[in-house]
């Protein structure tokens, strides 16, 4: 089989090219059923209880989660006509988005009054152009109903505040989109704050994808010249990123064939997916750069490209190979992720990557043969300044085995006292830089507005029994006392209002009513002027189910963590018990969303490990091979987790991610090196220059695929933290797992070459 | 609700671009207008509200009208919570309507008023704008057709308010039944010229009158309907002017 595929190359070369770029084109006819797919909600789970009660609240009250827009000119009272005639077209202009359920706003919302015995329900704002009498009318209510006023302006009246309730369903992406469109429209002239979990899951994932497609392509160039620097030869270089496009062209291909053959929302690409590019970039340059530099290794013996050609590919198919499978293997394990799209992922990347197998095998070795290279060139005839440098870093480790052997473990050591400081963190403000505008926004809106961040306590009780209403109405209390609450809204709130307009507006009466015929009343009076729906928001259809909304400021996963364990600790006591209360919201589907990544990544790189150990055992026919090969790996594992930890780089949904790919990517240096030492052991035995030639060999290689991928650190320019992070790992990851293997792997099969002589079945000589 | 069947009854009328036809739509809603009807009318309402989820919420209703509807009292028999709940209103040509509620709970007569002719009335489907009388010149008419509707042969009328007629609707198109001259259908389409009501309207007739016996009101855009059966109908009973006022909302009629 193996001599088959050589054959193919070195005997067929112009039909192996024609063949592959045509296979590939014919897959890349997929791309025109690619789709982006920016509709973050999408891609949650929907078998998590926290969504599946989420879901519940959404179906039985609406969209839950807000999108907040603030604007104004700092220090200048927003109560004037002409800023109240701007509120009411932009009000009104976002009430026509076809995916807004509601706009909450001064122009929007309702007003109780009671008038000379008349209970009015009339609106707040009634026209767009106000006349002063009606501004003072206006300025007064608000003054006398401080939530309606905290829920609409800021702080110091300087600022308007919309809040809107997209319908159950909207796509978050298009919707932001839209809003923009109003917003650009008649807020030019305004300092404009935008906030809101709903805004941020449907303005993010455009923004990273946009910022991270650009910094790969600074990367793509990075990748180019280290190449270019250390193989010295435009040919070498050209036909690696050859290899690269033809694997992301089948790759996408396949995605969007998968998207129109099985209509599932798994294969759209989305925020994601953005690593996916970048990782088979990764793959496909590591095939590449092993095949072209063993190539020239092979050209300085014997100047023939054929035999060049077939003698590197006897050497490199093996390891090329079983790098490949493992990284699948690795991959396909995220079938078992929790969010759906890592599934179209795992598939999708796995046939890159055996495309990228067979193009680095066939097309890549047939480019070889038919150049026309010249055998005294610089590039063919003698080795870089760079590989130069690392065989004398191989020569260095291996004659201090001890030292290595000690300082490796020390610094694993210093890992596993990381992995114990490791913060996870998913407060979306976190993902942005303190300068940045979004974060300026939410920060703003934390500091001058009800904050961005929401919490709901579904409350499942007869919500016309005045027992319950004045429960809810402490729990209220108890939300509001927290620092980060700044205002909580619920049926007990306008029950208490309506209790006092009956009242001829006395505000003694602004409490729950004593007995529930009148509060059955007060719902009746209402609904004799009042919109049914203004309800719908606060308590189902039965009264039976309510829902008390608390805005929060933006605060830490930590401090949602420490909040909800104070909640539930509040709702263990006795009175509250009957209340049969449930804590949901965004906040806490992330909140467990997260918890299930990470622990899915760390199952995911426990699983890789194992399936890498057992592959390379079975193909390298001995268990002491499966272990040797993940040593570097699993030690890369632990440093990263710890040095995350000791340098306070959070952990989150999507560092863990990372962290599981990127170093299952790195596995693939330890199954080269130890598979050039088992070439080398079988034809040369322990002739004292077993590890030295290995080191030659292979070393080299690894040092520069890692180089080149580093060049993805261009991802430390993001203006998203988690992408600075992303591009801090794949440098890490680089550097890690190379090391490991050139040390730490390399020392192991020095000091172990006897016990591997004998499992190989070598003859020992003294 | 004799109201809103003569509401309806008058957007039948219609008025095709051509005079010929536009003529005869403006003679439909005007026969249609002039319909005869009861001096006063004494009824037993069940009304039935149901949302998106399918959820229900019935009520009995008793109710007297008079003044072609003008005048209305209704008093809540069921459910338990709202028993006793009355509500007066009377209709003035020359100012805002007047409305009053009697909340036994708080032994309290309170005034409303809604200035909000969308706003729904008791929560139904019903607004306040499907519930006054309209005026038949305030619209113009427009014959879009014949249709037989449930077996019965209609014309299809087009109702749209003349400029500078303030509505919370941009036009009605009306099933009318050629045999009665009443609206059997009736489409109330938003201000975005969207679909946003449905009313389906079933009649018996007593004593000359068409009367209605069920009205189906259903707000597409929310998912929500509202069906009112009527029973025990009693017509020209000869009501007393002085029913109509506010102490008789506490007596629960028998």
């Amino acid at each position: 089989m193996k001599q088959w595929f050589i054959n193919q190359s070195v005997e067929h070369p112009k039909r192996s090219i024609i063949l592959t770029i045509a296979l590939t084109l014919l897959m890349g006819t997929g791309l025109m059923h690619f789709t982006v797919e920016d509709d973050f909600m999408k891609m949650l789970p929907h078998d998590i209880e926290s969504m599946m009660t989420w879901n519940e609240v959404k179906d039985e009250f609406g969209s839950t989660d807000l999108m907040f827009l603030g604007f104004g000119h700092p220090g200048t009272d927003v109560l004037n006509a002409k800023d109240l005639a701007t509120l009411w077209d932009v009000s009104l202009d976002l009430e026509e988005l076809e995916m807004v359920d509601e706009i909450m706003s001064i122009s929007t919302s309702d007003k109780m009054e009671s008038i000379d015995g008349f209970l009015e329900v009339s609106a707040l704002q009634a026209y767009r152009d106000l006349n002063d009498e009606e501004l003072e009318s206006l300025r007064t209510y608000l003054d006398t109903n401080t939530k309606i006023r905290t829920r609409s302006l800021a702080e110091n009246g300087d600022f308007f505040n919309i809040m809107i309730r997209p319908l159950v369903g909207a796509k978050n992406d298009v919707l932001v989109s839209n809003m923009k469109e109003v917003a650009a429209k008649h807020l030019d002239d305004y300092e404009v704050h935008w906030g809101g979990q709903g805004y941020l899951t449907g303005a993010l994932p455009a923004m990273i994808r946009d910022d991270v497609m650009q910094l790969m392509r600074a990367g793509l160039i990075g990748m180019l010249l280290i190449l270019l620097f250390s193989l010295r030869n435009v040919s070498a270089v050209g036909s690696i990123f050859g290899t690269i496009i033809l694997s992301m062209i089948f790759m996408f291909g396949f995605n969007g064939w998968m998207l129109y053959l099985t209509g599932s929302d798994k294969f759209m690409f989305g925020v994601l997916n953005t690593s996916m590019p970048i990782i088979l970039l990764t793959i496909a340059n590591s095939y590449g750069v092993h095949v072209i530099t063993k190539f020239f290794r092979k050209m300085r013996d014997n100047k023939d490209p054929k035999t060049a050609v077939r003698a590197s590919l006897n050497s490199l198919a093996l390891p090329i190979f079983l790098t490949a499978i493992t990284t699948i293997a690795a991959f396909l394990c995220m079938v078992f992720a929790p969010l759906e799209p890592l599934m179209g992922y795992g598939f999708s990347i796995s046939m890159g990557i055996a495309w990228a197998w067979i193009l680095s095998t066939v097309f890549l070795p047939s480019i070889l043969v038919l150049k026309k290279w010249n055998p005294d060139s610089a590039a063919v005839s003698h080795p870089s300044h760079f590989e130069r440098f690392v065989i004398a870093f191989g020569e260095q480790v291996l004659s201090r085995p001890k030292t290595v052997l000690i300082t490796g473990a020390i610094v694993v050591l210093i890992g596993i006292a990381g992995i114990f400081k490791l913060n996870i963190e998913v407060n979306m403000k976190s993902f942005f830089k303190p300068e940045n505008p979004i974060r300026e926004s939410l920060e703003f809106m934390d500091s001058e507005m009800t904050g961005t961040m929401d919490l709901q306590l579904l409350i499942n009780a007869d919500l016309k029994s005045p027992e319950v209403l004045k429960k809810m109405e402490s729990i209220q209390a108890f939300m509001e006392d927290h620092r980060s609450v700044t205002l909580s809204i619920s049926i007990a709130d306008v029950i208490k209002q309506m209790h006092r307009m009956i009242n001829d507006d006395d505000p003694a009466f602004e409490t729950i009513p004593d007995t529930r015929a009148k509060v059955n009343n007060l719902f009746t009076m209402y609904s004799m002027s009042g919109d049914p729906d203004d309800f719908s928001s606060l308590v189902d259809y039965d009264y039976e189910k309510g829902l008390a909304t608390s805005m929060m400021r933006s605060i830490s996963t930590s401090e949602i963590v420490e909040l909800v364990d104070e909640i539930e600790t509040f709702l263990q006591q006795e009175d509250y018990k009957d209340l049969n209360i449930t804590i949901t919201g965004l906040l806490i589907v992330f909140r467990d969303l997260v918890g299930l990544i990470i622990r899915s990544s760390f199952i995911s790189i426990l699983a890789s490990v194992l399936i890498i150990a057992f592959i390379a055992a079975y193909f390298f026919k001995h268990w002491f091979w499966g272990v040797l090969a993940v040593v570097p790996l699993s030690s890369a594992v632990i440093l990263n987790f710890g040095l995350m930890g000791i340098f306070g780089v959070d952990l989150n949904h999507v560092t863990a991610l990372l962290s599981a790919i990127i170093i299952g990517v790195g596995v693939d240096f330890a199954i080269h090196y130890i598979s050039q030492f088992r070439n080398h052991l079988h034809t040369h035995g322990l002739d004292g220059q077993l590890s030295r030639e290995t080191m030659r060999d292979v070393g080299f290689p690894v040092i520069l695929d890692a180089a080149s991928n580093m060049a993805f650190g261009a991802l430390l320019f993001s203006m998203f933290i988690p992408m600075q992070h992303m591009g801090g790992l794949m440098i890490f990851a680089m550097v890690s797992t190379s090391t490991a293997t050139l040390t730490l792997l390399a020392i192991l099969l020095e000091l172990n070459k006897r016990r591997l002589a004998k499992i190989e079945g070598i003859a020992i000589t003294d | 609700m004799k109201a809103l069947t003569r509401t309806i009854t008058i957007s039948l009328m219609m008025a095709l671009p051509l005079g010929l036809f536009a003529q005869t739509a403006y003679e439909i809603a005007k026969a249609m207008d002039e319909k005869e009807s009861p001096a006063d009318m004494k009824s037993k309402m069940t009304m039935t509200l149901t949302n998106k989820q399918g959820k229900t919420r019935e009520s009995t209703i008793s109710s007297i009208a008079a003044d072609d509807n003008r005048k209305q009292i209704i008093w809540f028999l069921s459910p338990p919570d709202d028993k006793g709940v009355a509500f007066l209103k009377i209709e003035h040509a020359d100012k805002d309507d007047e409305m009053r509620l009697w909340l036994p709970a708080f032994k309290k007569v309170r005034r409303i008023s809604s200035k909000k002719k969308a706003d729904s009335f008791m929560g139904s489907d019903l607004s306040y704008e499907d519930m006054t009388s309209r005026e038949l010149e305030e619209y113009t008419y427009e014959l879009k057709g014949e249709k037989i509707v449930d077996g019965v042969d209609c014309y299809i009328l087009e109702s749209t308010p003349k400029e500078g007629i303030t509505r919370t609707y941009k036009r009605f198109i009306t099933y009318v039944s050629k045999a009665d001259m009443v609206p059997i259908l009736d489409e109330a389409y938003d201000m975005r010229d969207k679909l946003l009501k449905r009313r389906i309207m079933k009649y018996s007739k007593q004593k000359g009158y068409e009367l209605p016996k069920e009205i189906y009101v259903e707000n597409v855009q929310k998912e929500h309907n509202t069906r009112l059966v009527f029973k025990d109908i009693e017509v020209d009973t000869g009501v007393e002017e002085d029913l109509f006022q506010e102490k008789n909302l506490k007596r629960l009629p028998r």
